[in-house]
C-alpha cells in the first residue's frame, strides 16, 4: 500500500496512537515516538465470572481499571451490540447487566457523559426494548440519579456525517454517526457470537453500528470495510460480552439451543488483540481464519501476533 | 341559551382531541400490547358494522360499540354528526377559519340532500351481495385513512425539514430547537418517516371534501355521507327534538339562515328532524329564546324527500354493480404481489370485512403495509398489502391485528403469528450477487428471523464474468420455513430491484375466488 521507506508508515502510526485522540495529535508532531511504539506488546484480559457485571469489572480491571481508558471530563460514547429484536436469553445481542457495568466504570471514572446507541436491523424500538439494554440502562441512570450523564438514544439520520477515510481499503467514505466522530473515548461494547458471513462477530465487526447507508452494501467486501470503519474511528477499549455465546446461527439467532454458556469477558485497549484472544478461547479460530481479522491484521489496525498480545487472566 | 351550544363545541373538541390522541398512540410504544382499543372511532361507526356484518356474512363481536351509538341515535336523534363525528368537527373548524367570510353564491339545490340517502341504499345492496364499498365514502374510515397515509407522513415531513434546518445553524439556534424537538418527537412526531402508496390522491379527495365548503355549509353532511343518512333514518324519531314555542317566534329567520344543515325549511318552525344535527346553534341564536330540544313533540317534521323510484333505482344499482366486479380477472388470477398482512381472512371475506382506514397502516411497524391501488381490483383498492420493498413485516409484532376495527385481520398470539406465512421467497439467481459470481453477500439469510433460518447458503463454486472459478455463499429458500415475512427482500442490498422477492405463493390464508 505505501511504498517501503516511508517513515510515517500507517502501521506504526496506528500502533502508536492506540485509539486515543488526543495520542494522536501530539504522535503526529514526533514521527520519532512512532518508531519507538513498533514492537510493542498489548496485554488482553479474559476474566471469567458468575454473573455478566462481575465479569466486565474483572476484565476491565485486570488491564488497571477504567482509569487507563477514560479520562475525567470525557465525552465517552458505550457501543454495545443491539443489532436484533431478541431477547438476551438468545444472546444475539450484548448482555443489558454487562452494558451497564461498563457504562458505571466509564462515570466511575470520571467520564463527563456516556451515551449508548447502536444501528439496530430489526425495529430500533423493538430492538432496545426485548435487549432488555434500554431498560436496564435507563433503571441504572434513574436509581443512581445519573440520567443527564448516562443516556441511551436511538441513532437519527439527521446525524450521519460524510466522512472520508484516508488510505481506505474499500470504502473512501462513508456516512458515520456524529456522536461517535465526536467522542473523546469509545467503548466498545460486542457480545461474541457466530455470524453467518464474517464467520463470528466480535469487536471489529460491532462497529458498523456507527455506519448509516445502505451497510448491505459493505457485505460486498465486508472484512475490507471492517477494516476501514476501524481505523477510521479508533476505539479506547474493547470489552467483549462472552457469557452467553450464540454458537450457530448467527448473528441473529433466536433458539435457546444455538446458545452455549461460557462465562468469559475479554477487554483490551487493542480491538484486534482483544478479537484474536476471543476468537481462539471461544470458538477455537486463529486469526487466519477470520477474514476481518486477518485483513485489519494486514492494514496494521491492531496487534494480532500472538507473540505481542500478553493475555492477563482472571 | 348559549350553554348547551357551548356544550357542543366542548364535546366537538374533547372527542377531536381523543380521536387524534388515539391516532398518535396507534403505534408501538415499547410494548407488544397496545393498552387500549385505539381503534375505538371505527367501532363506534354504525355504517361500518352494518355494511361490514353485511358483506362479510358475519357477526362481529369487535363492533358492539356500534350498537350504543345506534341505540342512541333512536332515543336522541342525529347529534353524531353534531357532537361526536372527528370529520364534522374538521369541517365546522374549516368553516370557521377558512370559509369564514366566504359569501356562498349559487346555492345547492335542497334536493341534492337526497343523495347521501340514495349512496347508502346503494352501499347497503351491494353489501348484501358481498361488495362492500362503504370505505369509500365513510366519514371515520375516510379521516382516518387520510391522516395515515397523507396528512400525518406530510406534516411529519414538513416539522423534520424545519427542525432539521434549525439543527444545522451555528450558534445559539440548535439549543432552543433540540428541546422543542426533543419533545415533538417523543409526543408527536413519527419514529420514522413514514411513506405511503396513494398518499397524495388520498389527500386531494380529502381537500374536495373540505372545499365543498365553499358552496355550502356541511356540503358533505347534508349531500352526501352515507353514515349522515344511516343516521338521520334511525334519528327522524328520537325524544330529543327542536320545537318552537310558538306564541313568542316573530318569524325573523335567523335560525332559518343559521342552520348549518339547512334543517329548518320554509316556515321555522317546521324542521327536517332527519337533518338536524342537534348543533344548538338554532337555540344560541334565537332572540326571542322560543326555541327548544326538548322530548315533547314539535310539529311534523318535514318530509324526506325521497321517491320511491329513486330509493328503488339505488338498490338496484347497487345490487346489479356487483357481478361486474366479480367477473374482474384478479379473481381468478390474484396479482402475485397481493400479499396480505399476518392474520387476514380469505380474500373474499378479508375485502367484505376491510374498512380500508389504514390502522394497520399506521401501526405497522417497519411501514411495510401500504394501501393497494389496484392489485386486488378495484373492489379492493385502499386495502392493506404488505410491500417488502418499502418494509418488511416484523417477525414478532401483531399490532395489525390488535388495530383492526372488524377482524378482517385476525388477532393472532405471538406463537401463531411466528407460523403464520404470508408467502414465500425466492431467490432471483441471475441478479443475487453470490449466484452470479460477483460477490459474496448474504444479508439476507442473516436477517432471517425463523429460529431454523428459512434462507440457508451453501458454498458452491461458481464461474465469474471473467471465466474463472470462485467460491461463493449462495443463499437458498427453504418453503417450510419461510412465512414471507420479506425483511430479506427489504434489506437485499442491491439498489433496484432485489434479488430476493417475495410472493403471495403459499399464503397461510385460502386466496378466495370470485364470489363466494
Amino acid at each position: 500500500m505505501i511504498p517501503g521507506g516511508c517513515p510515517f508508515s500507517r502501521r506504526r502510526f496506528l500502533q502508536a496512537a492506540g485509539g486515543a485522540a488526543g495520542a494522536l495529535a501530539a504522535s503526529a508532531l514526533f514521527p520519532s515516538a512512532l518508531r519507538a511504539a513498533a514492537g510493542k506488546t498489548v496485554d488482553v484480559a479474559a476474566a471469567s465470572a458468575a454473573s455478566p457485571a462481575e465479569r466486565a469489572r474483572k476484565a476491565v480491571a485486570l488491564l488497571g481499571g477504567m482509569e487507563s481508558f477514560v479520562s475525567r471530563g470525557d465525552v465517552v460514547v458505550l457501543k454495545p451490540n443491539i443489532g436484533w429484536d431478541r431477547t438476551p436469553e438468545q444472546a444475539a445481542n450484548t448482555d443489558p447487566e454487562f452494558v451497564v457495568a461498563v457504562a458505571e466504570m466509564c462515570l466511575a471514572a470520571g467520564a463527563r457523559s456516556v451515551s449508548v446507541f447502536d444501528r439496530t436491523c430489526n425495529d430500533p424500538r423493538r430492538c432496545y426494548v426485548n435487549s432488555g439494554i434500554k431498560d436496564a440502562v435507563e433503571r441504572f441512570a434513574r436509581k443512581n440519579r445519573v440520567g443527564d450523564a448516562l443516556r441511551i438514544y436511538h441513532v437519527e439520520d439527521r446525524k450521519f456525517v460524510r466522512a472520508s477515510i484516508p488510505d481506505a481499503l474499500a470504502i473512501r467514505e462513508w456516512d458515520l454517526y456524529r456522536d461517535a466522530l465526536e467522542a473523546d473515548k469509545i467503548v466498545n461494547v460486542p457480545i461474541a457470537k457466530h455470524h453467518s458471513l464474517a464467520g463470528i462477530t466480535l469487536g471489529l465487526k460491532n462497529m458498523m453500528g456507527i455506519m448509516g447507508g445502505n451497510r448491505g452494501q459493505i457485505h460486498f467486501r465486508l472484512s475490507e470495510c471492517l477494516a476501514d470503519v476501524n481505523r477510521r474511528v479508533p476505539v479506547a477499549l474493547t470489552v467483549i460480552d462472552a457469557g452467553r455465546v450464540l454458537v450457530r446461527n448467527g448473528p441473529s439467532g433466536g433458539n435457546l439451543a444455538d446458545v452455549k454458556s461460557f462465562g468469559k469477558a475479554f477487554a483490551s485497549r487493542d480491538v484486534v488483540a482483544a478479537d484474536v484472544v476471543a476468537a481462539e478461547k471461544i470458538f477455537r479460530l486463529a486469526p487466519r481464519d477470520v477474514g476481518h481479522i486477518g485483513k485489519a491484521m494486514e492494514s496494521g489496525l491492531g496487534i494480532a501476533s500472538r507473540a505481542q498480545i500478553r493475555l492477563v487472566e482472571g | 341559551m348559549k350553554t348547551t351550544r357551548t356544550l357542543r363545541r366542548a364535546s366537538q373538541w374533547v372527542v377531536f382531541l381523543l380521536f387524534v390522541f388515539l391516532f398518535l398512540n396507534t403505534e408501538y410504544k415499547d410494548n407488544d400490547v397496545l393498552p387500549y382499543a385505539v381503534n375505538l372511532f371505527l367501532r363506534l361507526d354504525p355504517l361500518m358494522a352494518g355494511a361490514a356484518t353485511l358483506a362479510g356474512r358475519a357477526l362481529i363481536g369487535l363492533v358492539w360499540p356500534a350498537l350504543i351509538v345506534a341505540l342512541l341515535t333512536v332515543v336522541l336523534g342525529r347529534f353524531f354528526c353534531g357532537w361526536v363525528c372527528p370529520l364534522g368537527a374538521v369541517i365546522d373548524a374549516a368553516d370557521a377559519t377558512v370559509f369564514r367570510k366566504v359569501r356562498r353564491k349559487g346555492a345547492v339545490p335542497v334536493s341534492w340532500r337526497r343523495y347521501k340517502y340514495l349512496l347508502l341504499f346503494f352501499l347497503a345492496a351491494s353489501s348484501l351481495f358481498t361488495l362492500q364499498w362503504v370505505f369509500l365514502f365513510d366519514p371515520i374510515s375516510i379521516l382516518i385513512r387520510t391522516l395515515t397515509v397523507s396528512v400525518f407522513p406530510a406534516m411529519n415531513l414538513v416539522l423534520h425539514q424545519i427542525f432539521d434546518g434549525f439543527y444545522r445553524m451555528p450558534g445559539p439556534i440548535p439549543g432552543i430547537s433540540e428541546p422543542a424537538y426533543g419533545f415533538l418527537k417523543s409526543h408527536f412526531l413519527a419514529f420514522e418517516q413514514p411513506v405511503f402508496r396513494t398518499s397524495a390522491i388520498v389527500g386531494l379527495l380529502f381537500l374536495g371534501i373540505l372545499a365543498a365548503e365553499k358552496y355550502q355549509r356541511r356540503f358533505w353532511c347534508r349531500n352526501l355521507c352515507p353514515l349522515g343518512g344511516l343516521l338521520a333514518l334511525m334519528g327522524r324519531f328520537g325524544l330529543f327534538r327542536r320545537r318552537i314555542t310558538e306564541a313568542g317566534c316573530t318569524r325573523c329567520g335567523l335560525c332559518e339562515s343559521e342552520c348549518r344543515m339547512g334543517a329548518i325549511g320554509g316556515d321555522v318552525a317546521v324542521t327536517d328532524h332527519g337533518e338536524c344535527i342537534e348543533c344548538m346553534d338554532c337555540q344560541a341564536v334565537c332572540p326571542e329564546e322560543v326555541i327548544h330540544f326538548s322530548g315533547k313533540e314539535g310539529r311534523r317534521p318535514a318530509a324526506v324527500d325521497l321517491t320511491r323510484r329513486g330509493v328503488l333505482a339505488a338498490a338496484a344499482l347497487g345490487a346489479v354493480t356487483v357481478p361486474f366486479f366479480r367477473v374482474e380477472a384478479h379473481g381468478k388470477a390474484p396479482d402475485p404481489l397481493m400479499i396480505r398482512p399476518p392474520g387476514a381472512l380469505p380474500e373474499g371475506e378479508f375485502l367484505a370485512r376491510c374498512t380500508r382506514c389504514g390502522e394497520c397502516m399506521r401501526v405497522c411497524i417497519a411501514n411495510g403495509l401500504q394501501p393497494t391501488w389496484f392489485e386486488a381490483g378495484i373492489e379492493g383498492m385502499w386495502s392493506p398489502i404488505l410491500v417488502s420493498r418499502i418494509g418488511y413485516c416484523e417477525y414478532n409484532c401483531t399490532l395489525c391485528g390488535q388495530v383492526c376495527p372488524t377482524g378482517a385481520i385476525r388477532r393472532l398470539p405471538l406463537p401463531e403469528k411466528r407460523k403464520t406465512r404470508l408467502g414465500l421467497a425466492y431467490v432471483d439467481r441471475s441478479r443475487c450477487l453470490p449466484w452470479v459470481g460477483q460477490s459474496d453477500c448474504i444479508v439476507c439469510e442473516e436477517h432471517c428471523p425463523t429460529w431454523s433460518k428459512a434462507i440457508v447458503f451453501r458454498e458452491e463454486r461458481t464461474r465469474t464474468a471473467r471465466g474463472g472459478w470462485r467460491t461463493f455463499k449462495k443463499p437458498y429458500i427453504d418453503e417450510e420455513l419461510c412465512v414471507g415475512c420479506g425483511i430479506c427482500e427489504t434489506k437485499c442490498p442491491l439498489a433496484d430491484r432485489a434479488a430476493v422477492l417475495v410472493t403471495s405463493r403459499g399464503e397461510t390464508r385460502s386466496t378466495g375466488v370470485l364470489a363466494r
